[in-house]
């Protein structure tokens, strides 16, 4: 036991001592009045009055019953009145038993029966179970018995003459019988004392038990707190949660390992067109065609064996012939365990975004016709005004073969002709005697180189003429390439492609004065749409020589690049034209964005798009105003898919 | 704690000065107890007082003595408490002598008492004794003769008439129990002693005052 606990056991045994004090005070009280009364009762009886002849007296025993034994017992009385439980309160008590007794012993002469009323005595003073209170009284009878016994033997042993330690043998008996009395005392304090401990140890127990109730009870407050707070958490968190499941445009449900719904939100319901009560419990059979039935059985089995989750999109045609899409992903139910009880599945209505991606996909069709077309139209005015020029060409080669051929000797050979059939008959005598006839020769010699001179110019024109227009069937055969609109991918040369697009600026370029670089690496051969590049790089080539033009400087040039490497082909336009300002650079591939009073912005806007659509990136940069500009196409080597 | 309940100097200085108080009273009373025993304890052993007891059988005595055996006469007051033992002790003597001796008791009746003073439970239990002859002495004229004053008083004759003991068979007020009286008869009848014997007697007196030969007082008291 601690100190505290064994503090609070001699606390209790304490109150404990006190209250048999109190208690057996209380018994003295009303035994010492009762004996005072009885004694009274008995001087009455026995000896109520005394004689002198026919004269009585009051005894003296009735006045020494009443008197002397109200004073025996009338001060203890009066001290466990004012002093209950004292400890002179029990000695005085003892005192007064043994004296009383004493009283007695001398009243009825020492008779051994009255001694008995020591051993009484001593026995109700046992129940203070203060062996002290015994001493005080063992004390007391054995002077009284030794002073009685001395002076007065007759008075308490009943004889004259009495052995003067008769006392002791007495005494000795009251002694005997204290140990007795001292022993029981003995262990009734250690039931006490051992009661006390146990009460002790019981309050420390229920106060261990209290303070843990009480802390027990602070946490269940605070955890009943803190639990209705995450119940009133749990509660918004399930407001939060049937709104989304119940409000948001998503279907719901889960199903058991069976493949039955054990729960399907409104929208789940209203999309099937029934109520939850119709579909909880049921497998899908119950609610859709055998054929999606199967498919859904099949899925949930697949969820229920590999725990696989799964995302597809799904059609449901509706009565009005229009058809609601879903993104559905299905996953599996895992208990706490980790064990798959079940598959549960989200609906995600797609009918609107499916409808925004057709929409978009026709405008992107529409927008990708529409760039092609422009794309053609900027080609086609390229073309046009490429086989102008050569048109040109094939009108000037033309003009001077008719001014060749109008202007042809040839006429001369028809004089000589009819000069020499004029002097057909004698033509020898013309050629030798005749003036004339002795010119001709002469003169054929002379027409003849002039005319094999001629032909010669003719033909070099005629060459000319078949050159100018072998190069319009190019062009025109370009044209036709590039206006074809299939998405075939063909394997090409780089510098091909660059070389094309040259040529089909060749005039542009030839007529301003532009100086062209070419920086060609060695690069493979790339797949890609051979339109597009063109109309990339026609583009791009088209406004090198326009920002050439603008700025007016007379060392126009254009730098070709081609470069690879990472599994990318770049192709870049430097011109030392005009330059971007910084704030343009941003928003120069933008729809409409122009800088020439005769463009329409579309031509960059179109070529990033289809720069894009290749899986490539058409970028700008410039250092400023009047520093030039360099656009550069970047492209996968190898495309294995085109995107429309 | 409570301030109000928390002890002061004062209040122990108080409490020490009253247990003091108890103390001192305890002692007081005990004292005054123990000298109130004391008194009482000598009051109660102080005999009555004794006349003069005629050596020789009176013969102005109506009393016939018995002359084969001694006789033994006690005189008692009929409603003296103290004489029970007195009685008592006659009877323990009469069982002890075994018939040796022949015993009276002579209940005094004052003057001018009534005709039933005798009647009282003493008398019967005297009547009750083996051996025992019970007679009333009326006006107390026989305890005269006798010089008996004090209930309880005991004469022995021997068969010639010559005192052999006088005085009381209890050794003090109302004490039963072995006494120097009933022994000095028992040794007497028996031959064992020869010298007369004295002992005090316990009792009430057996006549009034004025009744007394004397009339010189009494030592009984109240």
């Amino acid at each position: 036991m601690t100190n505290a606990g064994s503090g609070r056991a001699a606390s209790l045994f304490q109150e404990a001592e006190h209250k048999i004090y109190l208690r057996t005070d209380r018994l003295f009280a009303r035994l010492m009045i009762f004996q005072w009364l009885a004694g009274i009762v008995a001087a009455v009886w026995i000896s109520p009055q005394t004689w002198i002849g026919s004269t009585s007296y009051v005894h003296w025993h009735v006045w020494a019953a009443i008197f002397l034994g109200g004073a025996i017992l009338g001060f203890p009385v009066m001290l466990i009145w004012k002093q209950p439980g004292q400890v002179l309160t029990r000695h005085t008590i003892a005192v007064a038993q043994m004296i009383y007794a004493g009283l007695l012993i001398h009243l009825t002469g020492g008779r051994i029966e009255t001694h008995f009323q020591i051993f009484g005595a001593l026995a109700f003073l046992a129940f203070y179970r203060d062996w002290r209170v015994l001493i005080t009284a063992t004390v007391v009878t054995a002077l009284d018995h030794f002073l009685r016994g001395t002076l007065w033997p007759q008075s308490v042993f009943g004889v004259l003459a009495a052995s003067p330690w008769r006392w002791v043998e007495h005494a000795g008996w009251v002694i005997f019988e204290d140990i007795f009395l001292v022993i029981s005392i003995r262990q009734s304090l250690d039931e006490m004392n051992g009661l006390a401990e146990r009460q002790a140890s019981l309050e420390a127990v229920n106060a261990s038990i209290e303070i843990k109730v009480t802390e027990r009870t602070a946490e269940l407050t605070r955890e009943n707190a803190e639990r209705q707070k995450a119940e009133m958490a749990l509660r918004e968190s399930q407001e939060l949660y049937h709104s989304l499941v119940e409000q948001l445009p998503i279907n719901v449900y889960r199903k058991d390992a069976e493949g039955r719904f054990v729960y399907v939100n409104s929208r789940f319901c209203q999309i099937k067109g029934r109520t939850a009560e119709q579909i909880l419990g049921q497998t899908a059979e119950a609610i859709v065609s055998a054929a999606e039935a199967e498919q859904s059985a099949k899925e949930h089995e697949l969820i229920m064996r590999t725990g696989q989750s799964m995302e597809m999109e799904e059609m449901y045609p509706q009565p009005d012939g229009t058809n609601l899409y879903f993104q559905v992903v299905k996953l599996p139910v895992k208990n706490s365990e980790g064990r798959i009880i079940g598959s549960q599945g989200v609906h995600f209505d797609i009918t609107l975004r499916k409808r925004a991606e057709a929409k978009l996909n026709e405008v992107h069709r529409q927008l990708l016709e529409a760039s092609r077309q422009a794309g053609m139209a900027e080609v086609a005015t390229s073309v046009l005004h490429n086989v102008g020029n050569v048109l040109n060409s094939v009108n000037v080669s033309s003009s001077l073969i008719a001014d060749k051929i109008r202007n042809s000797k040839v006429s001369s050979l028809s004089k000589v002709v009819a000069l020499l059939k004029e002097h057909e008959g004698d033509l020898p005598a013309f050629f030798s005697s005749n003036p004339k006839g002795k010119q001709v020769p002469g003169y054929l010699t002379g027409l003849a180189s002039h005319l094999i001179e001629e032909q010669a110019e003719i033909l070099r024109e005629a060459g000319t003429l078949l050159s100018s227009v072998m190069h319009i069937k190019e062009i025109v055969a370009m044209q036709q390439n590039y206006a074809r609109t299939s998405g075939l991918l063909e394997s090409l040369p780089v510098v091909d492609l660059v070389e094309d697009a040259l040529r089909m600026n060749a005039d542009g370029l030839q007529r301003h004065n532009v100086k062209l670089v070419r920086e060609f690496a060695e690069t493979p051969p790339i797949l890609v749409q051979k339109h597009k590049v063109l109309q990339i790089l026609v583009n791009l080539i088209r406004n090198a020589k326009h920002a050439c033009d603008d700025a007016e400087r007379p060392d126009k040039q254009i730098i070709l690049r081609v470069t690879g490497g990472s599994g990318r082909i770049k192709i870049s336009v430097t011109d030392n034209g005009v330059g971007i300002p910084v704030e343009n650079l941003t928003q120069i591939f933008g729809h409409g964005f122009t800088t020439r009073k005769e463009g329409h912005g579309f031509g960059l806007h179109s070529s990033a798009l289809a720069a894009k659509e290749m899986g490539g990136s058409l970028t700008a940069f410039s250092e400023g105003p009047g520093l030039g500009a360099t656009f550069t196409l970047e492209l996968p080597m190898q495309r294995q898919t085109e995107m429309l | 704690m409570n301030q109000a309940h928390a002890p002061t100097v004062e209040t122990a200085s108080l409490r020490k000065r009253a247990s003091a108080g108890a103390w001192i009273m305890a002692l007081l009373w005990l004292a005054g107890i123990v000298a109130a025993m004391a008194g009482i304890t000598r009051y109660a052993i102080a005999p009555g007082r004794e006349g003069e007891i005629p050596t020789h059988w009176p013969s102005a005595s109506r009393i016939v003595p018995d002359t084969v055996r001694p006789t033994l006469i006690m005189f008692a007051h009929p409603h003296c408490p103290c004489t029970r033992a007195s009685v008592g002790e006659l009877a323990r003597l009469m069982a002890d002598c075994h018939g040796t001796i022949s015993a009276q008791v002579w209940f005094v009746k004052p003057a001018g008492t009534a005709e039933d003073w005798t009647n009282t439970d003493l008398w019967a239990s005297a009547a009750r004794i083996p051996g025992v002859t019970v007679h009333c002495d009326a006006a107390g004229g026989e305890a005269q003769r006798f010089g008996a004053d004090t209930s309880g008083q005991t004469v022995l004759y021997n068969q010639s008439g010559d005192l052999l003991f006088h005085g009381g068979i209890t050794i003090e007020r109302g004490h039963f129990g072995d006494n120097p009286g009933a022994i000095a008869v028992k040794a007497l009848v028996n031959h064992q002693l020869t010298d007369r014997i004295q002992t005090p007697v316990f009792g009430c007196s057996l006549l009034d005052e004025e009744c007394r030969p004397d009339k010189g007082g009494t030592t009984w008291k109240p």
